[in-house]
């Protein structure tokens, strides 16, 4: 690819639109070109909006009346299941294929505020409810990196995007891996941030006890940029949370490494990659110890039980009467019936009705309620350790991106997140960023390490990202 | 395996109508599904005592909120979502209904 506008990462565009070198109309329209050669393809716009230019101008024109912000005429993708005041907000699914949003999510509020352009909608899983990017009712989004791969998913559109140089960086929102395992297959950073640190008024509630909005972008420095932007407590969130309820910490340049799950089940050429990526940072004066969390064994299943309870909980609201795809029977159950079997994919249906299993009397104890234990004895355990490391490691994947179609069982495709739910289990805040490129069949794709720090502790994800990123051979497009 | 009437029972408590072929694959997924997340069953003790950052009580003034944050002055987008309106207001089947 010629040298464009669009490959810049966010800090380096701010400071040549500072210095007067370029615009954001440059910006945007550097990304508009790229949209236009790639997205065909790779389909990880849902939409493009018409009015991208017309934002850009209006933060031109705010520069020039003077003002600085960082992300001042920056363009950046948005997952399809964030809402912006009158654009549709799908979430990828029939059931809202044409619902258009009403208001601003918060997240959405301040970016506008801050002057950036949003440039479109990006592609997912519906509802947020996958890890490929295959469950969209739209069609799923292609790898950049090799078309013939998912991008990960459920962020995949976001993700493919950045990776891709048709955003400078995006939103996504990250329910069980939903940012770091696209920004992993992809070869882009993605942060997951502490429960509570972002408000998810106007994010679509997939399971509201993991949900946060995170960015990907292209470094970690972009990445820390969008959360200070986009955190803080929000009167329309009451689960949002101030962040100085946690104590403040130092860096012990401490990193730990649970290997009882890194015994099987992972790719060698990622598991190579993984300990290579340590080595060079024990040169770096990095300590890495081995730590033991005896309940990681229990995270995947209570995750999956907790996420069917609450996806099936959520997702009662998208009933035809007051929004959303709403077809007529012949009785009122018919109307509920009908519309929610012709507007919810498969994996929605399925997992409603698991939900509904796990939850109903006599199954309840057996299920949601252990998994509620194995949480909080996880968590408990978490912290623990976390009082001696400055993060958690692990690959963010067990493999690099699969081929479209690969995963056709729907368990195969859940275990794939077996590094990545741990963090949501507990609230915790998680990167992934990228470490090296592994072979897969002819290709050579990227793969992610992921760092899981202390709550409220994101600083200490951009210093070890940072450290990965100076020693990361993944190279951008 | 999960018979063929619990998955019809669950997808009426659900309100899914299922399609063409479902009850079988839902059958042998939910049943596999179940096998894999059953599991838990080994852990021992119950929760522990109530973690930061997920469980806080919160609450809020009563009073009136803001008429300046994001949702104010919304309600002509969200009557125009209604499947069906008359007058600014949303049609709805009869519920209540003699029985006969």
């Amino acid at each position: 690819m010629e040298q464009s506008l669009a490959q810049l990462s966010i800090t380096e565009a701010a400071k040549k639109m500072q210095a007067g070198e370029i615009t954001s109309v440059d910006l945007t329209r550097a990304c508009l070109v790229e949209i236009q050669k790639r997205n065909a393809s790779l389909n990880a716009y849902l939409e493009v909006f018409d009015d991208a230019e017309e934002r850009a101008k209006a933060a031109d024109a705010r520069r020039a009346q003077g003002e600085s912000g960082a992300l001042l005429g920056i363009p950046l993708a948005i997952k399809d299941n964030i809402l912006i005041e009158g654009r549709v907000a799908s979430a990828s699914s029939k059931m809202l294929e044409n619902y258009t949003a009403t208001y601003d999510a918060t997240v959405i509020k301040k970016l506008k505020d801050a002057g950036v352009v949003f440039l479109g909608r990006t592609n997912m899983d519906e509802f947020a409810l996958g890890g490929s990017t295959e469950n969209s009712a739209f069609g799923v989004t292609k790898n950049p990196r090799d078309e013939r791969r998912v991008a990960g998913g459920t962020s995949g559109g976001s993700a493919a995007a950045v990776a891709a140089h048709m955003a400078l960086g995006a939103l996504g929102s990250d329910t069980g891996g939903s940012v770091r395992n696209p920004a992993s297959f992809c070869g882009v950073v993605g942060l997951k941030p502490t429960y509570g640190a972002v408000s998810r008024m106007g994010l679509m509630a997939a399971v509201s006890s993991f949900d946060q909005v995170g960015p990907l972008t292209k470094t970690v420095a972009d990445a820390e940029l969008l959360f200070e932007a986009l955190r803080g407590q929000d009167p329309l969130d009451s689960t949002s949370a101030p962040s100085n309820q946690y104590a403040k910490r130092t860096l012990r340049k401490k990193i730990g490494v649970p290997r009882h799950l890194l015994a099987e089940g992972v790719d060698a050429g990622v598991r190579a990659a993984f300990d290579q990526t340590l080595a060079e940072m024990e040169k770096q004066g990095f300590e890495v110890v081995e730590v033991t969390l005896p309940s990681l064994s229990f995270a995947l299943a209570a995750y999956y039980i907790t996420n069917f309870a609450e996806v099936s909980s959520n997702l009662s609201r998208f009933d035809g009467v007051r929004y959303g795809l709403s077809q007529k029977g012949d009785s009122l159950f018919a109307d509920y019936a009908k519309s929610r079997g012709e507007g919810f994919g498969a994996e929605a249906r399925r997992r409603i009705m698991l939900g509904t299993y796990v939850l109903s009397a006599g199954y309840y104890d057996a299920y949601y309620g252990k998994a509620t234990a194995a949480r909080a004895q996880l968590t408990a355990e978490l912290s623990a350790v976390l009082e001696s490391v400055d993060a958690i490691a692990t690959p963010t994947m067990p493999s690099p991106a699969f081929v479209i179609g690969e995963k056709s069982d729907p368990l195969s495709m859940y275990v794939a997140d077996i590094f990545t739910v741990t963090a949501n289990l507990t609230g915790n805040p998680a990167i992934s960023v990228p470490m090296r490129e592994v072979s897969a069949g002819e290709a050579k794709l990227p793969v992610g390490i992921q760092f899981i720090a202390a709550h409220g502790d994101e600083s200490a994800l951009f210093a070890l990202g940072a450290v990965v990123e100076s020693i990361s051979t993944v190279r951008s497009e | 395996m999960i018979s063929r009437e619990e998955i019809e029972h669950l997808a009426s408590l659900a309100r899914i109508e299922l399609r063409e072929g479902e009850v079988e694959s839902l059958q042998k997924d939910i049943t596999d599904i179940l096998a894999y997340v059953g599991q838990v069953e080994s852990v021992v003790g119950g929760a522990a005592e109530p973690v930061l950052p997920m469980h806080h009580n919160v609450l809020r003034a009563d009073t009136l909120r803001a008429s300046d944050d994001q949702l104010a002055g919304k309600e002509a987008p969200v009557r125009a979502a209604f499947p069906k309106q008359e007058n600014g207001y949303n049609v709805v089947r009869k519920i209540i209904q003699k029985d006969e």
